[in-house]
């Protein structure tokens, strides 16, 4: 008995300290697109996205981020395997992947549903003041957004503060 | 005067180009093929002419006023920022950071990229050469 509540117990504290999206774990993805930005999980986009994206990359958002073609294939195939809708068994991921309208090409991170929801009480000075810039801007207010923690109790607002609904 | 300045820069800038991994040696030679091949009177490349490339202010990405010193700063043993994006970056300085003028793919990529986000149009071998060669004092 002792032996299954352990067991229980050890369960429980496992789940609820697994993250909720994928962090990144591949070097050449860092290397290549986090040298510019934050390092989007990849688990974000949907694979259609990242089809977008990895194929656009001469006008990416406006700048020249051309790579060369066995690099795109390595990070697309990396993108795409760990897509919001390859990730279900991540909770944000499955929350952006059920979001998600049939039928559109979502072709950035502030036009996915579930973000736009999420964000939908944010002012727009916290949002427009040079700290943060943009709502593509993740780790402006996450401040663990490079391990993937994205919980309301990491956040912390440039100018403003913790984040209390 | 002028032209003392000029020489010990050239000689500076052939030192630091002697530091440089076989790899980015041949990268600066074909660089200087190109050069010669676009403009026959081509001689070496000229850090003098790379810091005042470096320094240019033109209309770019998105129609703002960029140069290279926008990300990269006047000094270069610092670390920068991303105008666009906010994210920090390790100095441009060889000095300051060994990493840099290593990966000539590396190298190649940034060159491109960044002369399109200032100047909206990919850098002559010349240019390359010059603002390499002045990245290499630095």
């Amino acid at each position: 008995m002792k032996f299954f509540m352990i067991l229980l117990v050890s369960l429980v504290s496992l789940y609820a300290k697994a993250p909720s999206l994928k962090p990144v774990d591949n070097a050449l993805y860092t290397k290549e697109c986090a040298s510019c930005h934050f390092g989007y999980q990849p688990g974000l986009l949907p694979s259609q996205s990242w089809e977008y994206i990895m194929g656009s990359l001469e006008n990416h958002y406006g700048t020249d981020a051309s790579i060369d073609e066995s690099d795109n294939k390595e990070l697309l195939a990396y993108l795409v395997a760990n897509s919001s809708q390859n990730a279900m068994n991540y909770k944000r991921s499955a929350k952006i992947t059920k979001s998600l309208e049939k039928g559109v090409l979502y072709k950035s991170l502030t036009q996915i549903p579930y973000l736009k929801e999420k964000h939908k009480d944010i002012k727009p000075w916290m949002i427009e003041q040079k700290e943060v810039g943009s709502l593509a801007r993740c780790a402006a207010c996450h401040k663990g957004a490079d391990k993937a923690y994205f919980k309301d109790k990491d956040v912390e607002i440039p100018n403003y503060g913790r984040w209390e609904k | 005067m002028k032209k003392t300045v000029l020489t010990l820069c050239l000689v500076a800038g052939v030192a630091n180009a002697m530091m440089l991994n076989p790899d980015m040696k041949n990268y600066i030679n074909e660089l200087k093929v190109q050069a010669s091949k676009d403009d026959a009177s081509f001689k070496d490349f000229d850090a003098l002419r790379g810091e005042k490339i470096y320094f240019t202010k033109n209309a770019g990405k998105d129609a703002q006023i960029l140069s290279c010193q926008s990300c990269h700063n006047a000094d270069l043993s610092t670390n920068g920022t991303n105008v666009f994006t906010n994210k920090t970056l390790d100095p441009l300085s060889p000095k300051a950071n060994a990493s840099r003028l290593t990966n000539v793919k590396d190298v190649k990529k940034w060159l491109k990229r960044n002369f399109k986000d200032v100047f909206l149009r990919e850098g002559t071998a010349k240019e390359k050469g010059d603002v390499l060669y002045y990245i290499m004092t630095k």
